[in-house]
């Protein structure tokens, strides 16, 4: 366990150091101020209940980046190290393929999470200064978004094992965005009773949900605190449904030719 | 050793055949063979990265891909492009600390290293702006992390000046003397006849000649020649009673 830990510390650490000399997390960054800031010049010409526009526009800003980010940073971290080769010094070492299955899932969660909080206090910050100011649920929206993060991020590493770069950054991209849309068509599938509605259920069922980790609405909306057991369940599905994305990974990653 | 890869609706490609070596500790055995002939895929199921399809290898006693066995094994691949983003001292640090080197001996032995590739003063540059040379010293300074017992290096001398090949040669020379075994393959022929004890030649995945250099002194023109004319025979000329010299 302590050795599994050193790894994984030493991964994180480099992991860390190359995103933020990476320039992702800057572009990202002033892109979701610029946004916040945008959104918050409609006061000049004296539109109500604008507090309500700016915090939605800068919740989204940040939720859509971090999104793509996690996504990005996921997606590279062992695809890359075969790309260039790398993953050959690494492998040398005494470690396993669990052990730099799981360094890389945490590399990658520890660090878009890092980003995550980065815009997320940027942009309070910058709501702060414009007079907006948040409820409580703001704290849950974060540890919230956190389980979701490492969620996506183990979903994302394991895909990259079976797909190429390109197509597993369409495929999670496209289901982390997508099952937020994939709630709103089945709500309005319930509606009918036929055939249809069955199949969509099934999907609803199978399908991973990433949009269960995100309360952006809730606090621009400024409900009160959710209890706090439906965090402790959402911890539960993070942790099992990523750990089950890992065994997926690790099932194609254990016999796998390197290089 | 079988090495095999599937293809479809077709037969799998056998790349290593049969191939069966061993090397002895305190060894320095070259592998040669020409581009194609299995060595890289040898060399991937020494260090654990593939599974044979058929056969075993040990090392040290453990089955090769047991991560116990790498404990005393140092790699060098054949062209490892190390992160863009980190620096050399970095690079090292990394591999070191998953070696699992505790702290206080990984900053030396970093330090001796880079001194002994010769590249101190770039050991805070960024890798993307190193030279193809210096990153193949970055290569060989990550490969003798932990005083390995055994040095696996493929294509060693690949992007090194002719200066940074007898700095390399030395640097060898003085493992050996610390009592390391090396397996190499390279394409440096006269590199291989200046450093090692033994030779393995393999051609079309299988071993077609094993000598010692004291074996061929006298019986072969020279390495290249004896290697040249081997590996186009497809068997061993010496076993077959031609006389090479």
């Amino acid at each position: 366990m302590t050795r599994t830990l050193q790894i994984t510390r030493a991964l994180i650490t480099a992991g860390l150091l190359e995103t933020l000399r990476r320039k992702d997390l800057y572009v990202v960054l002033i892109l979701t101020l610029l946004l916040t800031l945008g959104a918050s010049v409609f006061r000049v010409f004296g539109v109500q209940g604008l507090e309500i526009f700016v915090k939605d526009v800068a919740l989204t800003a940040i939720g859509g980046m971090t999104t793509v980010l996690t996504v990005l940073i996921a997606a590279r971290q062992i695809p890359e190290e075969m790309q260039r080769r790398t993953i050959y010094p690494l492998m040398a070492r005494p470690i396993t393929r669990a052990q730099l299955l799981f360094g890389k899932w945490a590399t990658a969660t520890f660090t878009a999470s890092l980003c995550f909080i980065i815009l997320a206090l940027s942009t309070l910050a910058l709501l702060q200064i414009l007079g907006i100011g948040v409820k409580p649920i703001f704290a849950q929206y974060l540890v919230l978004k956190l389980l979701g993060i490492g969620w996506l991020c183990a979903m994302v590493v394991a895909l990259s094992l079976y797909m190429t770069p390109a197509a597993n950054v369409t495929l999670s991209l496209i289901l982390a965005f997508g099952s937020g849309v994939f709630g709103r068509l089945l709500l309005m599938a319930h509606w009918e009773h036929d055939l249809g509605a069955l199949w969509l259920n099934l999907l609803y069922g199978v399908l991973p949900h990433y949009d269960y980790f995100d309360m952006s609405k809730k606090v621009v909306f400024d409900w009160d605190l959710a209890p706090w057991w439906v965090l402790g369940a959402m911890a539960g599905y993070a942790l099992l449904s990523g750990g089950m994305w890992l065994l997926v990974g690790w099932l194609r990653f254990r016999n796998q030719t390197i290089g | 050793m079988v090495v095999a890869y599937r293809r479809w609706l077709k037969p799998p490609f056998r790349a290593v055949d049969e191939l069966s070596f061993v090397v002895r500790e305190g060894e320095i055995v070259g592998f040669l063979g020409v581009n194609g002939a299995g060595k890289t895929s040898t060399i991937k199921v020494l260090m654990g990265f593939q599974v044979p399809a058929a056969g075993t290898v040990r090392i040290f006693g453990m089955d090769a891909a047991d991560a116990r066995a790498r404990q005393l094994v140092g790699f060098l691949p054949e062209t490892a492009l190390y992160s863009p983003y980190l620096t050399p001292y970095e690079t090292l640090r990394l591999y070191g600390e998953l070696h699992g080197l505790p702290s206080r001996q990984l900053k030396a032995q970093i330090d001796t290293l880079l001194e002994a590739v010769k590249l101190s003063h770039k050991a805070h540059t960024l890798n993307k702006n190193l030279s193809k040379g210096m990153l193949q010293r970055v290569g060989i300074a990550q490969a003798l992390l932990g005083n390995p017992k055994l040095l696996i290096l493929d294509e060693v001398s690949s992007g090194l000046d002719p200066i940074g090949k007898r700095e390399l040669r030395d640097l060898l020379a003085n493992q050996r003397t610390h009592g390391a075994t090396i397996f190499f393959s390279s394409h440096e022929l006269a590199e291989v006849a200046s450093i090692c004890d033994r030779i393995l030649i393999i051609h079309q995945g299988r071993l077609i000649a094993e000598h010692t250099l004291s074996d061929l002194a006298g019986r072969v023109e020279s390495l290249e020649d004896y290697f040249i004319r081997t590996v186009q025979a497809g068997f061993d000329i010496l076993d077959m009673g031609v006389n090479a010299a």
